[in-house]
């Protein structure tokens, strides 16, 4: 497939996976390249959510909450 | 009591040991949707995540969404909201489970401590790449 052919499906692409194409890419790129993709000083997402207690309150409220209109 | 034992398994690219994480078969589903998919089991996570593309999947409207979450670490920069799911695992009796519905798409299912480790005992075997799960006692 050409690029010509790919440009019109990528902009079908909703906005999230347009984003994982870039970070697709920048992988592919990088590893063709033998780049290490850790940097110092770089920011990597942790996507745990530790000691997310108000969420915890919240969910476990919504969850009683279910409970009784359900019973 | 059934318990089921399972493999940790590699979902992203890995080529170590290490790159091994306690992935678990699930089923969710609503009214409006059913998927199945590798819940990660994430006993440091205060509570479920659920991301942007299988609560679409689910049924949910983002723009319908009442009740706003607060998240820490990185997915406190991204919109979430809580709703609620039912979970199917193995032959055990399904149970609703409320999750953090993210913004964010590249984030794992992450099954934590509110609720899925309310509702389920786990073990984990780390040095034999195995992990067990249950149903809480109080149900079958």
């Amino acid at each position: 497939m050409s690029l010509t052919e790919l440009f019109p499906n990528v902009k079908l692409l909703a906005r999230a996976d347009k984003l994982r194409l870039i970070q697709f890419l920048v992988v592919e790129l990088a590893q063709e390249e033998g780049i290490s993709l850790l940097t110092a000083g770089a920011e990597y997402p942790i996507w745990t959510p530790l000691n997310a207690f108000g969420a915890a309150e919240t969910l476990m409220k919504m969850l009683e909450n279910h409970k009784a209109t359900t019973a | 009591m059934k318990t089921i034992r399972l493999s940790y398994n590699r979902i992203e690219a890995g080529q170590t040991i290490a790159s091994e994480l306690a992935y678990l078969p699930i089923t969710l589903s609503t009214a409006n949707g059913s998927v199945e998919l590798q819940g990660l089991l994430d006993s440091g996570s205060t509570v479920n995540v659920l991301p942007y593309t299988v609560g679409l999947a689910l049924g949910f409207s983002w723009e319908q969404q009442t009740i706003p979450i607060a998240l820490t670490g990185s997915l406190s920069k991204v919109p979430a909201y809580g709703v609620i799911v039912t979970g199917q695992i193995a032959s055990f009796l399904p149970v609703e489970l409320a999750f953090a519905w993210t913004q964010a798409a590249n984030v794992p299912l992450i099954l934590g401590q509110v609720n899925f480790f309310m509702e389920f005992d786990v073990c984990f075997f780390r040095s034999q790449s195995a992990f067990e799960v249950k149903p809480k006692p109080s149900r079958k």
